[in-house]
């Protein structure tokens, strides 16, 4: 009964629709161009060409459109007037030239829509799946690691010196995944490892404040990772690699006589089953570790559907749990012991389970006129153990909700609209038990003056309530300009504001563990943070060859929450008639701070890209005005550079990370914590190399791939008592059937 | 391709130290862990100061103290400093407490317990030593490059060990 259902309607479809054909080609050579996306605009039919170029685009209802096809490394396309009846058949036989990759790259994040890179009027650098599979990546914040401008305190991001110590806790940076904010309801960080690094297409790297479009924690950057949509025709992908981390060059550190090992298997399958397409994914991480009391074991599950209702109405709907087991390692032993945690972590674990379950539906309500509604529900609940005894326990509930509207009002004029909200549970022995709520409106008006100059003007209003507390209200605004004065030239200025809500973790934390061993007393007196930025720069593609950007930038950063080491009178539990002193960690508005450098990245192909080149530098002079020194926590120079060769199946690359030396540190910290030989830190400089090989010429699917991270065995501090990985071997096989 | 070559080579210049590495010998000290007996914490007002003593005094009487603590070189070390404390109201800690080499032959828990500064508001409240009922303090060495571990500490602020002031 279903399939004469099924066949009625598709046969009632096809004498009610049309149906667009054609190939595509290389303008230049007349080959067949193989993967090239083919789109109506303003709604979701699409395809993508085949090895032979051809693509069919069916069930398209009569009517008059537009049809866009774009690929990396060719020019995009736009076919106006297509004219679709029913029943019919429209053939397109298209030629696209070919381009510097550059020029046109495609990013949603800086203006919540599609844009080429060089209409955007901040800095964005974007991290794509190729190059996460390329580099081993288990995790998102390694793949960031040769972002310029970007670099990690272990797993705490900090973008152009935003961010200093905090173990993560209120990040200064917001993390979005498919464009809804993606961080922890109780301690406002970013979780890495929730999101499914396998089924990422790509990472957008906003850099400076960007609170006027996404509101709380945009203050030093916005990361926004866009995961991919299942494939419309049968695919199993997998992937298994194991890697044996070597030995440290001082017998001091080789704690253990067994070698270590991490390894682990991903396997994920997409489907179309009528008008839905679905992919389902689980992996299995284990990671032994080099240091003591640091393996983890962790299984994931991912899950993601799209239900294209119609031609201009789609639903998406993932979810998506981690469960995993977690060694303790705050800080080393001592620096003779590197290797080893400080005594009270060698019997500590922390075990939580994640989960995020999201909504998207997204409607053409023309071809000028389209909404989404985003909802996302987060989950985050862990418990840390020592020797045992369960220490601290949490569970925060987080929902976002997001619906934009995006109104081209002319070729020339963009409105993007919508409202904001969100709620949050947190109940915790740390924190105490606290909702929070929050809401928000937006708008932002994209105008091209003329086919040179665009500006963008946006504005942002943020309400939060958090437990008991007063409400607060903020106001942000946006300015962009782009000049284009050719095809291969762009001029960008920029201004944002941003502003970050204390963390319901940093208002009432309050612990008397011997895990960090001191007291952390609640400040319930914190204040918003709040940042302004100004960015101007240029991009240029020079031939074929060559890429430049160059931007100067200047933060201004109030109220900076930093937790705050000092000896200090306070009430040792609530009901305590009298104070004590004693050392005490508390979160405090304590820095006014300035930032302020440039920002210059080339890439280079040569060879018919045989041979690539990216080489990115970024000077900071990160200046805390309260003290009129240079900010804790803040490398001065970040530089990063990366080689590529190519070869028919052959892929090799290395990679050179610099991060000059960490000159303030917190002291206090360091001798109170206490972490012995904290002090100790050097600059960074860690070379991988990596190569693959595509066996599809022998009949096999499938690509081998081995990694040396930390070739030459370099050992460096990013977090104060964190050894940094030492070498590790690699060896992966990724497939496709 | 100049230019690419040069960075090249500059970066495997620039990578060849090896970075960090192992103090060639150890801070002198000692440390381990030191366990408050639950329940037996005084009431916050009589906290003023609490640190770990290392004495190379023993037997000790209240006319040493001071004199030990003010010494050049000091013969009684604190930790952490005579201004601050090590945490109140936990039920353990860890601590790593760096000193010169010597031979320290009372080693213990101070607790500063009233306003005033003389040996009249300090009391041992634990000590490292034997398992005997009242425990006998135990001598703690530490030689050049050595780093003494396990010097743990039990304190029950209800049972005080013998006290030497």
């Amino acid at each position: 009964m279903a399939l004469v259902l099924i066949w009625m309607m598709r046969s009632v479809a096809q004498v009610t629709s049309g149906t667009i054909t054609g190939t595509i080609t290389d303008a230049e050579t007349g080959q067949a161009v193989v993967g090239a996306n083919v789109l109506i605009r303003g709604t979701f039919i699409g395809s993508a060409t085949n090895i032979h170029g051809g693509f069919r685009l069916s069930r398209v209802p009569p009517r008059m459109y537009a049809v866009l096809v774009s690929m990396i490394g060719y020019e995009r396309l736009t076919v106006e007037k297509v004219g679709v009846a029913a029943g019919e058949s429209v053939t397109l036989n298209l030629k696209l030239r070919s381009v510097p990759i550059q020029t046109e790259q495609v990013v949603i994040t800086a203006s919540r829509r599609e844009q080429s890179l060089q209409e955007v009027p901040v800095s964005i650098a974007t991290v794509t799946a190729k190059v996460i599979a390329d580099r081993n990546t288990v995790t998102i914040d390694d793949a960031l690691r040769y972002v310029p401008g970007v670099n990690l305190l272990q797993d705490q991001v900090n973008v152009r010196g935003s961010t200093g110590y905090s173990r993560g806790v209120g990040s200064r940076v917001l993390l979005l995944l498919d464009g809804v904010p993606f961080i922890t309801g109780d301690t406002g960080e970013i979780n890495w490892e929730t999101i499914p690094t396998h089924q990422v297409e790509r990472i957008e790297v906003v850099k400076g404040a960007g609170s006027a479009l996404y509101g709380s924690s945009a203050l030093g950057g916005v990361i926004n990772v866009i995961t991919m949509d299942a494939k419309d025709s049968p695919e199993l992908r997998f992937r298994l690699f194991s890697g044996l981390y070597d030995k440290p060059r001082y017998a001091e550190w080789d704690w253990s006589p067994h070698a270590r090992f991490n390894s682990g298997a991903i396997i994920s399958y997409s489907n179309t089953a009528g008008p839905v397409t679905y992919l389902v994914s689980l992996s299995r991480t284990v990671d032994e570790s080099f240091r003591q009391n640091d393996a983890y074991h962790r299984w994931s599950f991912y899950s993601k559907a799209k239900y294209n209702i119609s031609s201009f109405r789609s639903l998406t709907v993932s979810a998506n749990f981690l469960s995993r087991t977690h060694g303790n390692f705050f800080w080393w032993k001592s620096l003779r012991e590197a290797t080893k945690p400080a005594d009270p972590q060698l019997n500590g674990k922390v075990t939580s389970r994640r989960g995020n379950v999201s909504l998207s539906y997204k409607e053409f309500v023309s071809d000028r006129f389209f909404y989404t509604v985003k909802g996302i529900y987060f989950g985050n609940f862990w418990r840390d153990d020592s020797a045992g005894r369960v220490n601290n326990v949490s569970a925060a509930h987080l929902f976002n909700l997001d619906m934009q509207a995006t109104y081209n009002i002319s070729e020339s004029n963009v409105l993007t609209f919508g409202l904001a909200g969100n709620f949050d549970q947190v109940n915790a022995n740390l924190f105490g038990t606290h909702p929070g709520v929050g809401g928000a409106a937006y708008a932002q008006d994209e105008l091209a003056l003329t086919s040179e100059v665009k500006l963008t003007a946006g504005l942002r209003f943020d309400w939060q309530k958090v437990s008991v507390l007063k409400s607060t209200a903020e106001l942000n605004p946006k300015l962009g300009a782009v000049y284009m004065p050719d095809k291969e030239t762009s001029i960008r200025a920029s201004f944002g504001s941003g502003f970050r809500y204390p963390a319901i973790g940093e208002l009432y934390i309050t612990s008397s563990t011997n895990v960090s061993q001191v007291v952390v007393l609640p400040n319930t007196d914190l204040s918003v943070e709040r940042s302004v930025s100004y960015e101007v720069g240029i991009s240029r593609q020079f031939g074929q060859s060559v890429f430049a950007d160059l931007a100067v930038f200047s933060n201004d950063f109030r109220n900076l929450i930093e937790p705050s080491v000092q000896i200090k009178r306070y009430r040792p539990y609530p009901s305590s008639p009298t104070e004590v002193e004693g050392p005490v960690i508390q979160f405090e508005n304590v820095t006014k701070a300035r930032i302020q450098g440039m920002e210059a990245t080339v890439k280079t192909d040569w060879w018919k890209k045989y041979f690539s080149t990216d080489l990115g530098y970024t000077y900071i002079w990160p200046l805390d005005v309260n003290e009129n020194t240079i900010l804790k926590f803040r490398p001065r120079h970040i530089l990063y550079a990366s080689a590529f060769i190519t070869y028919d199946e052959l892929r090799a690359s290395a990679d050179f990370r610099y991060i000059s030396r960490i000159e303030r540190i917190d002291e206090n910290l360091i001798r109170l914590a206490p972490i012995v030989n904290g002090e100790q830190r050097v600059p960074i400089k860690v070379v991988d190399i990596r190569t693959s090989y595509d066996l599809l010429r022998f009949g096999l699917p499938v690509r081998v791939g081995f990694n040396v991270n930390n070739l030459l065995n370099y050992h460096y501090v990013e977090l104060v008592g964190n050894l940094g990985p030492v070498r590790t071997y690699t060896l992966s096989i990724d497939g496709v059937l | 391709m100049r230019i690419v070559g040069f960075v090249l080579v500059a970066v495997l210049l620039l990578s060849c130290e090896p970075g960090l590495s192992p103090p060639p010998g150890v801070e002198p000290g000692f440390g381990g862990t030191i366990v408050f007996q639950k329940g037996t914490w005084p009431p916050a007002d009589s906290l003023f100061n609490l640190w770990v003593f290392a004495s190379q005094i023993y037997p000790l009487d209240s006319t040493k103290v001071f004199e030990g603590l003010f010494a050049d070189p000091p013969a009684i070390y604190l930790y952490p400093a005579i201004d601050q404390n090590i945490p109140f109201f936990v039920d353990s800690l860890s601590y790593a407490f760096s000193l010169p080499p010597a031979s320290y032959r009372y080693v213990g828990v101070l607790q500063r317990f009233a306003s005033e500064i003389n040996v009249r508001s300090l009391r041992v409240v634990g000590v490292y030593g034997t398992n005997d009922d009242p425990p006998l303090p135990i001598p703690v060495i530490v030689s050049e490059s050595q780093f003494v571990g396990g010097v743990n500490i039990r304190v029950n602020f209800h049972k005080l060990p013998p006290q030497p002031f």
